[in-house]
């Protein structure tokens, strides 16, 4: 589908590469090593938290790999249902001609729906939902726009996309709300509406109070707002390439045209020993056995660990460094 | 196993640091319309006046002036001026030897990707054709056109003349060019492969290069110069096979280090040279790490030194 034409040739001797032992690829990786990730958060200062995510690009020129922005912008929503209170999630990613060059449109089209799909049923499932997204219950809560744009592709796409979603949903800060009441009028007063802003030290157990707030206001604060709850529960995906009974990891593009299935595998790590499976999906038309199946999935809840755990190092060193960016801005402004 | 890195973040300082002071920016000199100089320039850069030479390819005129849009090296020609782009696709030239993938098959043609403006076409009757060289194509061989070549193959051809539109027309008639096994393909910029005596390169660590001149660069396992195919009579089934001979392990790790080599000495646009491959080769046979260290930074720019070093 996205892969890029190849010879019979070179995609034997790819295979061939594979399978040898020890295996070799073509840039001299072994099957279970990543190219070199590199990572920027808040990089779009309009949005509620961004990333910026590539794989495999050239350290030298920055060409090649595969790129991928991530933004969260937050929109406030009236509920109409009952259901969707508590706020809502919709993911939506779309990609840039230039990183497909070889597809028409439609087929454009086609691509971006499907990324589209594995990415909002895996990330909008409730067992992922943070808690905070809701503004006043039963009337008004944040709507959470996701939006991945792929800039360039060398390969792994999905991999590189649920990184980027996790790393934009880590950035993301929910700006404060205050709910807002009207009071009705007193009979003693030349009343028009007079408003009444409730305080923050309000029980949590007076639930007549929210009932009849209308609106909320957006304290200023100094911050930006809040993380989002439970930011460490975001999943992580990893694409397992099958050839035969051998898996490889972060294939390049000729790599993946040359191996006839992939098995996504998308885990949450909440912390290092407490993980659940969030998503499945085999992509190509080869078949599998339930064991190799049982097997496949055990070993990638080891690299989805290991890939959680460098992510949440990089995303803190990420934090710290634009905390100490925007201290010294305010220093030196002083 | 997974390694996360930051993005280069620019130094504020950066382009104050490497201007001399003494240099005055507002200079106006003017040394590239003599003829034989030189002048590099970038995209709004105001070349000269609009009245006294005419706009080329990469130039705009603008109040009375020729600007530049793109960055690359000023040429005239009489009263042309023209920029020639240091990033741009091929520029075909006939007798050009070129790598290039089937993109189409078409009646009596195949559809060439050879990183031009416009794909290139090989005509079925610019191929050898079973059964000798000197041979009229017949319909049968229309109807196996795939058997020869089918999408996706590589190959490599010569520039054997231009159509109308500028689109080149390749020919594989000589037994050095056909098909293409055994190896694989690394993407260069085709301004970094200069015109050599041959492009048909043997290092002796047992790999063979094609250095396409339009940037396609084929690197495979060397095959001995009495073993290959058609050396005593055209062999069709040899020539069009899509089967890879056996390939050893240090022969694979041997073409993944030149292709690592090529990639690294790319990115720093250094042109590509049989003496400089095998320089960086050797190099790279010195170092501890592994083939894949190869494209860290710090190796990548130790091997730019010695390279730029040796001249």
């Amino acid at each position: 589908m996205t892969s890029a034409s190849i010879s019979k040739a070179e995609k034997s001797y790819i295979q061939a590469g594979l399978l040898t032992s020890p295996p070799r690829r073509a840039d001299g990786r072994s099957l279970h090593d990543f190219r070199a990730i590199y990572l920027e958060t808040g990089v779009a200062p309009l949005s509620n938290g961004s990333a910026r995510l590539s794989i495999g690009r050239n350290p030298l020129d920055g060409s090649g790999g595969t790129e991928v922005l991530a933004a969260v912008k937050l929109e406030v929503e009236n509920i109409e249902e009952q259901t969707l209170d508590g706020g809502r999630i919709a993911c939506n990613v779309s990609c840039s001609p230039s990183a497909y060059p070889h597809l028409s449109s439609g087929a454009l089209d086609d691509l971006q729906h499907d990324l589209t799909t594995v990415l909002h049923q895996t990330l909008s499932h409730p067992s992922l939902h943070p808690k905070n997204l809701g503004i006043i219950p039963r009337k008004k809560s944040w709507l959470l726009n996701l939006d991945l744009l792929v800039t360039a592709e060398a390969g792994n796409i999905y991999d590189a996309l649920f990184l980027a979603a996790r790393a934009a949903l880590w950035d993301t800060k929910v700006p404060r709300t205050r709910s807002v009441e009207y009071k009705s009028p007193k009979t003693f007063l030349s009343a028009s509406g007079d408003m009444d802003v409730d305080q923050d030290t309000r029980s949590g157990f007076d639930t007549r109070h929210v009932a009849h707030a209308t609106d909320f206001e957006l304290p200023d604060y100094w911050d930006e707002g809040e993380i989002l709850e439970g930011r460490e529960r975001w999943p992580v995906a990893v694409t397992l390439n099958l050839l035969h009974t051998a898996h490889f990891l972060d294939a390049t593009l000729q790599e993946e045209a040359s191996c006839a299935s992939r098995l996504l595998v998308v885990y949450s790590h909440e912390s290092p020993t407490a993980y659940t499976i969030q998503s499945m999906r085999m992509l190509g038309s080869d078949e599998l056995s339930i064991p190799h199946l049982k097997k496949l999935i055990k070993e990638a809840e080891g690299y989805t660990r290991s890939m959680a755990t460098s992510l949440t190092t990089k995303l803190e060193d990420e934090d710290f460094r634009r905390n100490q960016k925007a201290r010294e801005k305010f220093g030196r402004r002083k | 196993m997974f390694e996360f890195k930051s993005f280069q973040q620019p130094a504020d300082d950066h382009f104050v640091k490497n201007v001399p002071e003494d240099i005055d920016m507002d200079e106006d000199d003017e040394d590239f319309l003599e003829t034989g100089g030189m002048k590099l320039t970038w995209p709004g850069e105001s070349l000269t006046s609009s009245q006294d030479y005419m706009r080329g390819h990469g130039t705009y005129v603008d109040n009375e002036e020729v600007v530049a849009s793109v960055s690359g090296l000023v040429e005239r020609v009489n009263k042309l001026i023209t920029v020639r782009a240091v990033r741009t696709r091929y520029n075909p030239e006939v007798g050009d030897l070129v790598v290039g993938r089937i993109t189409e098959v078409q009646p009596r043609r195949w559809k060439v990707d050879g990183n031009s403006r416009q794909d290139a076409v090989l005509m079925l009757s610019s191929v050898n054709l079973p059964g000798g060289v000197q041979r009229r194509k017949l319909e049968s061989d229309e109807l196996q056109m795939r058997t020869f070549f089918e999408e996706g193959d590589l190959l490599v051809a010569e520039v054997q003349a231009f159509f109308g539109d500028g689109t080149m027309s390749l020919h594989t008639r000589s037994l050095s060019y056909g098909k293409l096994r055994n190896g694989q393909l690394v993407t260069v910029p085709p301004i970094l492969v200069r015109r050599l005596k041959s492009h048909f390169i043997s290092l002796p660590c047992g790999v063979d290069l094609i250095l396409g001149l339009n940037g396609y660069i084929w690197v495979s396992k060397h095959v001995k110069e009495n073993e290959r195919e058609g050396e005593e009579a055209f062999d069709a089934e040899a020539v069009y096979s899509n089967r890879n001979d056996d390939i050893d392990d240090s022969t694979r790790m041997a073409i993944s280090r030149v292709t690592n080599l090529i990639i690294i000495l790319a990115s720093r646009s250094i042109p590509l040279t049989d003496t400089i491959l095998l320089d960086a080769y050797d190099w790279s046979l010195e170092q501890e790490g592994d083939v894949k260290d190869l494209l860290q930074e710090d190796a990548s720019d130790a091997l730019v030194t010695t390279i730029l070093a040796k001249g």
